[in-house]
């Protein structure tokens, strides 16, 4: 339940300020019709993030259909085979990400540069922001997102 | 923290900052880009100066060189000082801000170090000095300059330090 506007889910209250949210929204859908980086890979960065981040209500969600072998899985996506190459560097680039941007090394950079190029290094980043922010905020309001939104 | 630049900027040259980085090789995201940075200053019902407080205490978390050392002019406008400024530097904020920038950075920190981790008291105390519009302006704008904050520090080339900059916001 969340502590600022009782009863409303996080959407709801990103409704109540829609002259910034509106543009977060914007920027958010984007990300997903960009032609440097799958919506495919992009859904699996952000679930990857949502386990990070122990949210459960953020990995419920579908923005983009993944199989349900490779929901399952990815946790242990280093270990599996359901995921591609461009999966497995845009999975490191993101874990590293999460927990300290800075750390990121040249190398992983460039495991990601080559399989989608430097305007798909700009496109994952700009993806991981709003992924990454829609998910902290729900987890500092308390607030749960609703439903499940269709991308693609 | 990577020592050179991961991605070569757009040949261009339009005298946006933004448009003219290396976000500018992915056109499609530009303008949604330009947009919620302009609502994050524009549209909402915390001042200039209490952006920009938030925005330099995000960056210390963040560690971007850059973001620290850039100052909004529409800030300095609202009154927002250098010695402001550094008494958000340290780990404790200093003393002496008012109890409502102390909220602010309070908050500025949870979001970085445990945002499910924020406490009763926290909420109270921040329910009881903002209202709940500048609540959300604070959030969202904490999310937004964090994300292009993480963004800057991720593409590398980074300088280990930086002078003082004044700029406009880039629209």
């Amino acid at each position: 339940m969340n502590w600022i506007v009782q009863g409303l889910d996080r959407e709801q209250l990103l409704d109540r300020l829609p002259a910034i949210s509106g543009a977060f929204r914007q920027l958010y859908e984007s990300v997903f019709n960009l032609p440097q980086v799958s919506a495919e890979t992009l859904e699996l960065c952000r679930l990857r993030l949502a386990q990070l981040h122990r949210s459960d209500a953020d990995f419920a969600l579908e923005e983009f259909s993944v199989s349900a072998p490779q929901r399952a899985h990815l946790q242990d996506w280093p270990q599996s085979s359901l995921f591609s190459d461009e999966h497995r560097a845009c999975l490191a680039f993101t874990e590293v990400y999460a927990m300290d941007c800075s750390a990121i090394t040249d190398a992983q950079a460039d495991a990601v540069k080559a399989h989608i190029g430097e305007d798909g290094l700009v496109a994952l980043l700009q993806a991981l922001g709003v992924f990454d922010g829609l998910i902290r905020l729900g987890l500092i309001w308390q607030a749960s997102p609703a439903g499940v939104r269709q991308h693609g | 923290m990577g020592s050179h630049a991961r991605v070569k900027a757009p040949s261009q040259n339009t005298g946006n900052v933004i448009r003219d980085s290396a976000l500018g090789i992915v056109p499609a995201t530009v303008e949604p880009y330009l947009a919620l940075n302009a609502a994050v200053w524009d549209a909402g019902p915390l001042s200039a100066a209490e952006v920009e407080l938030a925005r330099l205490r995000n960056a210390r978390h963040t560690g971007c060189v850059m973001c620290q050392a850039v100052r909004y002019d529409v800030a300095i406008s609202d009154g927002l000082t250098e010695e402001k400024v550094q008494m958000i530097r340290g780990a404790e904020p200093d003393a002496e801000l008012s109890a409502r920038e102390r909220l602010l950075v309070a908050f500025v920190d949870q979001y970085n170090v445990d945002p499910a981790g924020i406490g009763q008291g926290l909420q109270e105390a921040l329910l009881q000095e903002f209202s709940e519009a500048e609540l959300l302006h604070l959030s969202l704008l904490v999310a937004w300059f964090n994300g292009s904050s993480r963004c800057a520090v991720a593409l590398g080339g980074m300088p280990e330090a930086m002078p003082r900059m004044e700029i406009s916001i880039p629209r």
